[in-house]
């Protein structure tokens, strides 16, 4: 069946973000190396343009028999992706044009299709669709977290290598694994759609299947007990790249887990359980591990494992409820992590080097900065008025509903346990006087205007929840099926 | 006038200048102390002016405001007063104001002091108008969090003496006396918030999923067994920050690593918003989990007493006596609550205003005397009447109320609750919550005579001076308040007076 234009519809934002790329390799062509900070400038606005035509354009539809649909769900993550590739592009604008002048255009090229990767997936509900975009998205990470290379002037970063292959080896190694999920999945059901995956769930072979994926996933979100890589690869890599890599990658990764097990496969009982303790898991042990960490970096990216334990709760109950709990943490995720890690990639573009220590007496440096870090670390660890504290609220009120008492009172636990290291950048930056050789930080327009834009998200939505919280709700209920809809298939 | 919105004006004004200090220079230090002290102002005059159009005879909440801040998860911006509100609100506002003047002297970045401090006061102030649950608790976690900057930054310094596991943690990451303290706090605190969220959804999802509303959960009946954790859960959460025994200990150490204000403040208020919350969420919601649990709060709030005026006994440092000595009139208050007899409940009340203003008063003159005699051990001072008499005569008149002498607030607030333990099912609780005001009598007096009566002073503090222009406005505006509520009680207590028997029918309706 040849496509109809009536097809283009809900992927008009997706050829945005191809145009984007193609006149991006033409633009480097034409104006040459020199004039990458411009193209990467106008790449980045061009995204968030992106972002605001979602809210103009009507991107409901499907297309292609089916295999992808536009609602909701799709436009809600699209505008989280295209956020998080524009504000890392942004926030790294000064860090790539100082450290690699020479290519530079190709920074933004890979970020850009790891994005097209992105907001292709969430419509994708045809199997072998989703695992195209999801390696779209996947491979230009590997090139990104290689980038810094070894030859980094000014000798740091020089764990590059070790980062890009770490987090090459556990990418393929899970692509591997949840293709050959896949595989039995689609061996069973003889389907390659996702929704008519649900009429022949009940096989063990599926059950298996389903398992895998969610193995292979919980890589890519790295969820104990496939975190190793997660902090190696953070503190080897660009600042930049990680906080792209931190945050949008990793909602990537509950894209695909919502579309394979919640909508194809309704998370079976063998899925259940090891949801739960992956989920519990993740939230002690990021939490634990995070506490003696003396390198920011390398703390966020523990802090990261719990968060993601968190969100995973969403799965264990998926109805609409915890699914919208999983939108809402989504955005707070998106705003609070890229800001953090951009507050980092000040104080190392500055310091060279992102310990504590670096840290410290940073609000007689630059007092804006240490608000704003304040600020997003508020929001991890969920204290109210930021928008943290109603994403964590929601998951545990969502996580109670389902009856999961101990795990709401786990996650509080650990809540407070995440307080403790949140505080000790905090005791950094606000209590320990400034290192005697500090000079005041360069200003870095770029970086400033993506921690900006982070840093208001987080404080508007943070006091106005409700406006979010609708648009989570309708994403939600268009995509979790209601029982009725259920039978049709 | 109706439209006029003063209880949101009320907790807002601090915040707003909060902000506003937030944009002003720091260089500009006389207008940031300006601003602080208007922001303060404001919620000061507020209050007298809520408290003179409370309408006494009509009783229950006025001046309700009502906005949506989460209507789909039924969570209401609604404030209103009642008499414990208004009682209540006039103590946080004669704290914060006399808090100001008494800390007009700092001297390191100001600025960011008054913002935490005023951002603290308006937590306060939100948590005693609100009445949905939920912005309860958001204005309690804001009361806590300025907290761990304020002491970390300002504090003063001392060695960490901690023992045990939590050293290895402590030395890893370097953590001083101040720091430890300040994290101390937050910590035990934020583990209280833990418990009261879990209590909390507890409650709202036994209720219908539907509404935070305080009245809407108060009119739930809940099952026995729900009652009989959840109410623990609220005490401990909640008790924790009323320095509840055994979880009191952050309670001497952040006190007296604190910067004035923030000591006054937190002895003052702070503490109390742990009692209201127990009694105002705890008991009232869960009436059978109240009266079920009733003998152990009572019986610990037993302990409190006597064991905080014991520890405060052997204290040599000035600051930890008051630190001890807050523990143990906390213990009064809890136990003013536990009577559950119509007098306990006033004098519960009625003690946290009595020993707010007492112990603020308290913690501002010893940081006038820290101040200029740069120490704190009691032994080493001596004479300072002589110097300081205007500081000599304030710190009497405080001990006074602590040690409960008529004439004083905190003799009425002691007699009630007193009286309340007689009355109650567990008469045996006066005796012990008498012989705790005994020795408070013996530490205080010990103290006051050895520091401003004794032989002396030593010639290193012969040149030291007494209180100087602003201090003497927080001196006097907290010592009139002393003796103004002890002398005319009615002023305040008509208010909580005309709240008690609504609450305490609550919790007893099921029983009778």
């Amino acid at each position: 069946m040849m496509p109809s234009a009536a097809d283009f519809q809900p992927l008009a934002i997706d050829f945005g973000v191809l145009a984007l790329i193609l006149s991006l390799i033409l633009g480097d062509l034409l104006l040459g190396a020199k004039s990458g900070k411009i193209l990467g400038l106008s790449a980045g606005l061009s995204l968030l343009v992106l972002l605001a035509a979602t809210f103009n354009l009507n991107l409901n539809g499907s297309a292609f028999s089916g295999a992808y649909v536009g609602d909701a769900w799709s436009t809600f993550f699209k505008r989280l992706f295209l956020l998080s590739g524009g504000l890392a592009i942004l926030g790294g604008l000064d860090h790539v044009s100082r450290h690699y002048p020479h290519r530079q255009t190709e920074f933004y090229l890979m970020v850009l299709s790891s994005v097209l990767g992105m907001t292709l997936l969430p419509g994708a509900r045809d199997l072998i669709l989703l695992v195209v975009c999801f390696e779209l998205m996947g491979v230009p990470l590997f090139v990104l977290a290689a980038y810094a290379k070894t030859d980094d002037s000014q000798g740091r970063l020089r764990h590059a290598p070790e980062a890009a292959l770490k987090l090459y080896l556990v990418g393929v190694a899970s692509t591997a694994l949840m293709l050959f999920g896949l595989s039995w999945i689609y061996g069973m059901s003889g389907t390659t759609s996702i929704d008519r995956l649900m009429a022949a769930a009940n096989s063990p072979m599926i059950t298996a299947g389903g398992v895998l994926v969610l193995a292979g996933l919980a890589f890519k979100i790295g969820a104990v007990p496939f975190h190793f890589w997660v902090a190696d690869t953070y503190e080897g890599s660009n600042t930049p790249f990680v906080a792209f890599l931190a945050v949008a990658p990793k909602l990537a990764g509950f894209v695909a887990l919502a579309a394979v097990l919640q909508r194809g496969l309704n998370a079976s009982d063998l899925q259940r359980p090891m949801l739960i303790a992956m989920a519990a898991a993740s939230i002690v042990i990021g939490n634990v591990l995070a506490i003696t960490q003396t390198n920011v970096k390398r703390l966020l990216a523990f802090s990261g494992v719990g968060h993601i334990g968190l969100i995973l709760l969403a799965f264990i109950p998926g109805d609409a409820p915890s699914m919208t709990m999983l939108l809402f943490y989504g955005a707070a995720y998106v705003v609070t992590n890229i800001g953090a890690f951009l507050v980092v990639e000040a104080i190392e573009d500055a310091e060279g080097d992102c310990s504590l220590q670096a840290f410290e007496g940073l609000i007689h440096r630059s007092p804006a900065l240490a608000f704003a870090m304040l600020v997003f670390l508020l929001s991890l660890a969920g204290i109210p008025f930021v928008i943290g504290f109603w994403a964590k609220l929601y998951v545990f009120l969502a996580a109670w509903q389902a009856g999961l008492t101990w795990l709401v009172a786990l996650g509080a636990v650990a809540a407070v346990v995440g307080l403790f290291y949140y505080m000790q950048v905090a005791r950094a930056m606000f209590m320990k006087p400034a290192r005697a050789e500090a000079a005041a930080l360069p200003h870095r327009l770029g970086l400033t205007f993506a921690i900006a834009i982070c840093l208001a998200g987080v404080i508007v939505l943070g006091v106005f929840p409700a406006p979010l919280l609708d648009q989570a709700e309708r994403a939600a209920a268009s995509f979790v099926l209601g029982p009725r809809q259920i039978a049709a298939f | 006038m109706n439209a006029l919105p003063l209880l949101g004006i009320i907790v807002a004004a601090p915040a707003i200048a909060g902000v506003l200090l937030l944009l002003l220079p720091s260089r500009a230090r006389l207008l940031v102390r300006f601003t602080a002290l208007l922001g303060a102002a404001i919620a000061l005059s507020g209050s007298v002016v809520v408290a003179v159009r409370y309408d006494r005879l009509l009783g229950g909440f006025q001046m309700e405001e009502r906005y949506p801040l989460v209507p789909k998860l039924g969570i209401f911006l609604r404030l209103a007063v009642d008499g414990w509100g208004v009682s209540l609100l006039l103590l946080t506002g004669i704290i914060i104001f006399a808090g100001v003047l008494a800390t007009w002297t700092l001297k390191t970045r100001e600025k960011e002091f008054f913002i935490y401090l005023l951002l603290l006061v308006a937590g306060v102030l939100g948590v005693f108008v609100s009445q949905d649950l939920f912005v309860f608790f958001l204005f309690y976690e804001i009361a806590v969090l300025p907290m761990y900057l304020l002491i970390g930054i300002w504090g003063s310094s001392h060695a960490v003496t901690e023992a045990g596991p939590f050293r290895y943690v402590w030395k890893v990451l370097d953590i001083g006396g101040r720091e430890y303290a300040a994290m101390k706090l937050t910590l035990m605190l934020l583990v209280g918030s833990a418990f009261i969220l879990v209590a909390m959804f507890a409650l709202y999802v036994a209720a219908g999923s539907t509404s935070f509303d305080l009245e809407h959960l108060a009119s739930v009946k809940y099952d026995r067994s729900l009652q009989l954790w959840a109410f623990p859960a609220l005490w401990l959460g909640f008790g924790s920050l009323a320095g509840v025994f055994p979880f009191h200990t952050w309670s001497p150490d952040g006190h007296a690593s604190a910067p004035t204000a923030v000591s006054m403040l937190h002895a003052g208020v702070l503490m109390k918003l742990g009692a209201f919350g127990i009694m105002r969420v705890g008991m009232v919601l869960l009436p059978e989990g109240a009266r079920e649990w009733a003998p152990l709060v009572g019986g610990i709030a037993v302990v409190n007493v006597v064991y905080g005026a014991l520890s405060a006994m052997s204290q040599k440092d000035l600051k930890y006596i008051i630190a001890y000595s807050s523990v143990s009139h906390m213990g009064i208050v809890m136990l003013g609550a536990a009577t559950l007899t119509p007098m306990g409940w006033n004098g519960a009340v009625y003690q946290m205003f009595a020993h707010g203003i007492m112990t603020g008063l308290f913690f501002a003159l010893v940081g006038l005397v820290y101040e200029r005699a740069h120490t704190r051990h009691i032994p080493s001072m001596g004479g300072f009447a002589k110097i300081m008499p205007g500081v000599a005569a304030f710190f009497t008149l405080a001990c006074l109320s602590s040690l409960g002498l008529p004439g004083t607030a905190g003799f009425v607030a002691e007699l009630l609750v007193f009286v309340g333990a007689y009355q109650s099912a567990h008469s045996w609780w006066a005796l012990p919550a008498i012989l705790g005001a005994f020795i408070t009598a013996v530490y205080v007096l010990r103290a006051v005579k050895t520091i401003f009566w004794g032989p002396g002073p030593a010639e290193k503090f012969v040149d030291l001076s007494d209180a100087k222009k602003t201090e003497w406005g927080a001196l006097w505006i907290l010592g009139a308040a002393l003796v103004v509520f002890g002398v005319w009680p009615d002023l305040v207590l008509s208010f909580i007076d005309r709240a008690t028997p609504d609450y305490l029918s609550a919790v007893l309706g099921g029983s009778k």
